[in-house]
């Protein structure tokens, strides 16, 4: 009928996308650009090209004293990683327990998560900071792992995934083929429950990588700090008088394996964001 | 290889406020069970014994608690009440593992994450049984299930009728005592199925267990059970073999629930003149068999109103009219070797099963939409039903 | 039938509980006595006044009419106009990306390709992003140098310097991490309407404009209302983005100060009864927008297509 018309939409709906991937890509060609090039270099105003300093900024960031970076990655790795194990074991845990027996308290527990869903983690850090105080966990790199165990959005998550894709036949199955109960679970619930897992295990390990607020009030010496403290400490520290070089390639060493993970698995991810939501 | 005892078992599902809210904006599903303080009734003091290597099918239509049996006797449903026995000794507290069942279901419950083998092995490992043994095992049940080419993949790439095998082969692989069967081939197309049950009924003949086999299906119970329990709204309406339950039901239910094409009914007048018993439906009146008037001399049964069932290949057509029903065909369903009439008579719809030719291959004359028929019908073949939908003559 | 497990009945009500126990204690533990906590505290005069610590006193609800005079209402507010700086593009980007994305017609190539990217900032680090537009948007930054080059303007824009400058910053930031997000959500609303309805719309004469507004639109109405409401949570927590923007000082004149870097001022300077009482402030504001999310979530499905496709069911009748 109007193919001028159909034709014109299409090349709109290209050129807005092509602004909105520059716009989303821009910001990170100017990050890498920038950190191959050397303090001086930058003074002199922005280049499309890359400089030659990449591995003279790499050496003076990890041997900077003041900012411990190597041990921020080894920090951030370990409670990001602890954090995406701890998180996807006990939602699945916590999930399987709801969807698989009936008990008195089974609605009410439901309920119950389903109430506090999206209640912001802040709300509470006063207590928060004082209860691990009191527990002498201040300072320590415990109270920002052992907490995830109780994650609602994952437990509704997996709980989801558990309706469309865990038929309850199956663990009758295996309780007359004469599995335990925890057997069951981690024999047969846990391998069916893999895609899921994975998809949560991907995106708690990148809020936990990203995680701000609560560590910031929680880790006080240098050699416990996560990366995005030390990130905060650059912005604090006397701005003017810093290499900018370093800086730019301090957010790199930052952001740039989360999004190395991210095109790896990319395919993955996206559709992963919708897979728990999606019943069939 | 055991006996299994059933006395009285009893299932109630408690009223919880929670189920109620759960369903809340869904219509209220229509059941007949019975409602009482306790909860629902889905089973109602369901006896039965069954003796060691006996092939025994409940059936009825959905909801009527034969599953929720099946169930209990697997240890998945708790028991409400009664007593269960394998082998004599009473196994109400015994958790399902230790009770030496092995179950096939519906879905086939096969684990997707692993192999045809491993899913066969798994109730073996789990029972710390040595590798050989397991081995040995897992293969000869693929023998004999025919499932030997496909003991490396895993379900996803199996078809329903492969898969089915599969479950079969995951229990009969434990040499169980019992093996339980819920609905196992209401998933197939109707080609598989019919292939499947000769399947068991060759199964059955290889392996020593007792099997208990759960249907809707009519033609699966009575093809494959020793004996058949028919059930509805949790009661045992029958218990007996596929011959007893066809030839004498026991009430207008299991009369019309089993046998295909459907058993017809008629509304009718049983009078009792001078120890001979006559049936009158429409402007027919027909003596009943001397047995049949024995039985029912027998129960002292009266002059009364009663429900008559005559099966659709028991109708006899009358040459001509006079002391018969007459009817006007409607529709005729072409079957191969023999033709199914349906009939209107006084409203009432007739199903009559007449066949194609005779012992001589000669064409018998056929009828068509808007014929008329006279029908009677033979008269110890007849079902007579009371008021309450008992048959009188038991 | 040796090894035969006597138990009281067969019955598994117990392994409920067990399994869902580790996740209950760990809530009441770090989540629920840390709240009454914070709610005691809320009463108390308690602060840190140099290396000495006042209180804690029981002063009732003095803390609550101080933190109501002092400059929270200017700080909600802030938080507010940020929130909505980002969340109304955000929305209306997505809104149309998903249309084109789910519209079979319009030819669209590397689809996969813009929805890694569009979607690639919701996974970078806040705090690093923040410290990236930081540097770029300095007045000595790339962006300034560019723009000079290019003669779009005479001299450097002093964007943080300025009120609306620094908080379009945060509102564009914020765009940029969640509108990727956003969209993919829709798309998956709006790929569970049935289909048929589409064309039905088509051989009725039905517009492209017509058909977004008329058929999509209200289709997935349920989830763009589950969209607001967690991204207004999400909005409530501000603070990475702003705090390293600004360095905590929610410059210039503190505009752009929002509520969790006032919380987090008084936690760092351990004034537990200010910031417990704007800790409860907040979990009431919480309260009530979970309230909310829960009878969304428990009414209908969490992306609304269930409901998207049932409401398409109804109009198909109509």
């Amino acid at each position: 009928m109007d193919n001028k018309k159909s034709s014109a939409r299409t090349i709109l709906a290209h050129v807005v996308l092509i602004i909105l991937a520059f716009l989303c890509l821009f910001f990170f060609y100017i990050l890498i650009i920038n950190a191959t090039r050397s303090h001086a270099q930058l003074q002199l105003g922005f280049s499309a090209l890359p400089g030659s300093s990449l591995i003279d900024n790499f050496k003076s960031v990890i041997n900077d004293p003041a900012i411990p970076i190597l041990k921020g990655i080894q920090n951030s790795l370990l409670v990001s990683g602890c954090c995406a194990a701890i998180v996807t074991y006990f939602s699945a845990l916590t999930a399987y327990g709801i969807y698989a027996y009936d008990f008195k308290l089974k609605r009410a527990a439901f309920t119950f998560i389903m109430a506090i869903l999206v209640m912001p983690t802040q709300v509470t850090a006063l207590g928060f900071l004082r209860l691990i105080t009191g527990m002498g966990l201040d300072d320590s790199l415990l109270p920002l792992i052992i907490p995830s165990i109780a994650s609602p959005a994952v437990f509704y998550f997996m709980h989801s995934y558990m309706q469309s894709s865990l038929p309850k036949e199956l663990i009758e199955a295996a309780r007359i083929d004469g599995s335990r109960e925890f057997g069951t679970f981690n024999r047969i619930v846990l391998p069916i429950m893999k895609p899921a897992i994975a998809v949560q295990a991907i995106f708690t390990f990148v809020g936990s990588w990203n995680n701000y607020f609560i560590p910031a009030l929680v880790i006080t010496s240098k050699h416990k700090q996560t990366l995005p403290i030390m990130i905060a400490t650059l912005r604090g520290a006397d701005y003017m008088n810093f290499d900018m070089g370093k800086i730019y390639m301090m957010i790199t060493i930052a952001i740039v394996p989360i999004i190395i993970i991210y095109l790896l698995l990319s395919k993955f991810i996206v559709e992963g964001v919708t897979l728990g939501g999606v019943k069939e | 290889m055991a006996t299994l005892n059933l006395k009285g078992i009893t299932k109630i599902y408690p009223h919880s406020g929670e189920q109620k809210k759960a369903k809340k904006g869904q219509p209220e599903k229509k059941t007949n069970l019975q409602v009482t303080d306790e909860g629902v009734i889905a089973v109602q003091k369901f006896s039965l014994d069954i003796a060691d290597n006996e092939f025994i099918v409940l059936v009825g239509p959905s909801g009527c608690g034969k599953s929720t049996t099946l169930r209990m006797v697997a240890g998945l449903e708790e028991i409400s009440g009664g007593e269960l026995y394998i082998d004599g000794k009473r196994v109400n507290d015994v958790e399902p593992k230790n009770r030496d069942i092995a179950m096939v279901f519906q879905s086939y419950a096969l684990y997707p994450h692993m192999t045809v083998y491993e899913n066969m092995a798994f109730p073996l490992k789990l029972r710390k049984m040595d590798r050989d043994e397991i081995d040995r095992r897992v293969r000869e049940a693929a023998e004999t299930l025919d499932i030997t080419q496909y003991l490396d993949r895993k379900p996803k790439a199996l078809s329903g009728g492969q898969r089915q095998r599969v479950a079969i082969g995951r229990a009969i692989v434990r040499e169980p005592k019992v093996l339980l069967m819920d609905e196992p081939l209401s998933n197939l197309d109707a080609k598989l199925r019919n292939q499947m049950r000769a399947e068991i009924i060759k199964l059955r003949q290889k392996i020593h267990t007792t099997f208990m086999y759960v249907t809707h299906d009519q033609t699966e119970a009575m093809t494959l059970g020793d004996r058949i329990v028919i059930m509805k709204d949790g009661y045992i309406q029958q218990i007996g073999t596929p011959q007893e339950v066809f030839d004498h039901p026991a009430n207008i239910f299991v009369a019309g629930f089993i046998g295909m094409p459907q058993m017809n009914f008629f509304n009718a007048r049983l009078t009792a003149e001078g120890g001979k018993y006559f049936v009158s439906v429409g402007g027919c009146k027909v003596e009943l068999s001397a047995e049949k008037s024995k039985n029912l001399a027998a129960r002292k049964v009266q002059s009364q109103d009663i429900t008559l069932g005559v099966r659709p290949s028991h109708m006899v057509l009358a040459k001509e009219a006079g002391n018969t029903l007459s009817a006007t065909v409607e529709v005729s369903e072409m079957m191969g070797s023999e033709v199914h009439f349906h009939a209107n008579a006084d409203g009432k719809d007739v199903v009559i099963i007449v066949p194609t030719m005779d012992s001589n291959g000669v064409h018998i004359d056929s009828f068509h939409p808007g014929d008329k028929l006279n029908l009677t019908f033979s008269s110890n073949v007849c079902h007579m039903f009371g008021q309450n939908g008992e048959n009188l003559e038991f | 039938m040796k090894n035969e497990n006597k138990i009281k009945s067969v019955s598994y009500a117990k392994w409920g509980y067990i399994f869902i126990l580790p996740f209950f204690l760990s809530y009441a533990i770090f989540s629920l006595i840390p709240l009454a906590d914070t709610i005691r505290n809320s009463f108390y005069e308690y602060y840190a006044f140099g290396l000495k610590t006042v209180g804690p006193n029981w002063t009732g609800l003095s803390n609550y009419t101080s933190l109501l005079s002092s400059d929270l209402p200017k700080y909600a507010w802030n938080t507010f106009v940020m929130w909505i700086l980002g969340f109304v593009p955000q929305i209306v980007i997505s809104l149309i990306l998903a249309s084109w994305f789910t519209d079979a017609r319009l030819k669209l190539r590397g689809k996969q390709f813009f929805k890694v990217v569009i979607y690639l900032p919701n996974l970078i680090m806040a705090s690093a992003f923040a410290m990236l537009f930081f540097a770029l948007f300095s007045n000595a930054g790339p962006v300034n140098s560019i723009l000079l080059r290019m003669g779009v303007v005479g001299e450097a824009i002093r964007f943080m310097e300025s009120t609306l400058g620094a908080r379009t910053l945060v509102g564009l930031m914020n765009f940029l991490m969640w509108f990727g997000n956003t969209t993919i959500m829709l798309m998956a609303a709006i790929m569970g309407i049935n289909p048929s309805i589409f064309e039905a719309a088509e051989l009725d004469g039905c517009t492209h404009t017509q058909k977004f507004f008329k058929i999509t639109l209200p289709q997935i109405k349920p989830l763009l209302t589950y969209t607001l409401i967690t991204s207004l949570i999400g909005g409530l927590q501000m603070f990475d983005v702003p705090q390293i923007l600004t360095g905590g000082k929610g410059a210039p004149d503190r505009t752009t100060m929002t509520l969790i870097m006032y919380l987090n001022k008084h936690l760092q300077a351990k004034n537990y009864g200010i910031a417990g009482a704007l800790s409860v402030f907040l979990f009431i504001i919480s309260a009530i927008l979970c309230w909310f999310v829960f009878k969304m979530n428990t009414d209908s499905d969490p992306d609304g297509s269930k409901s998207a496709a049932k409401r398409a069911k109804k109009g198909g009748k109509a």
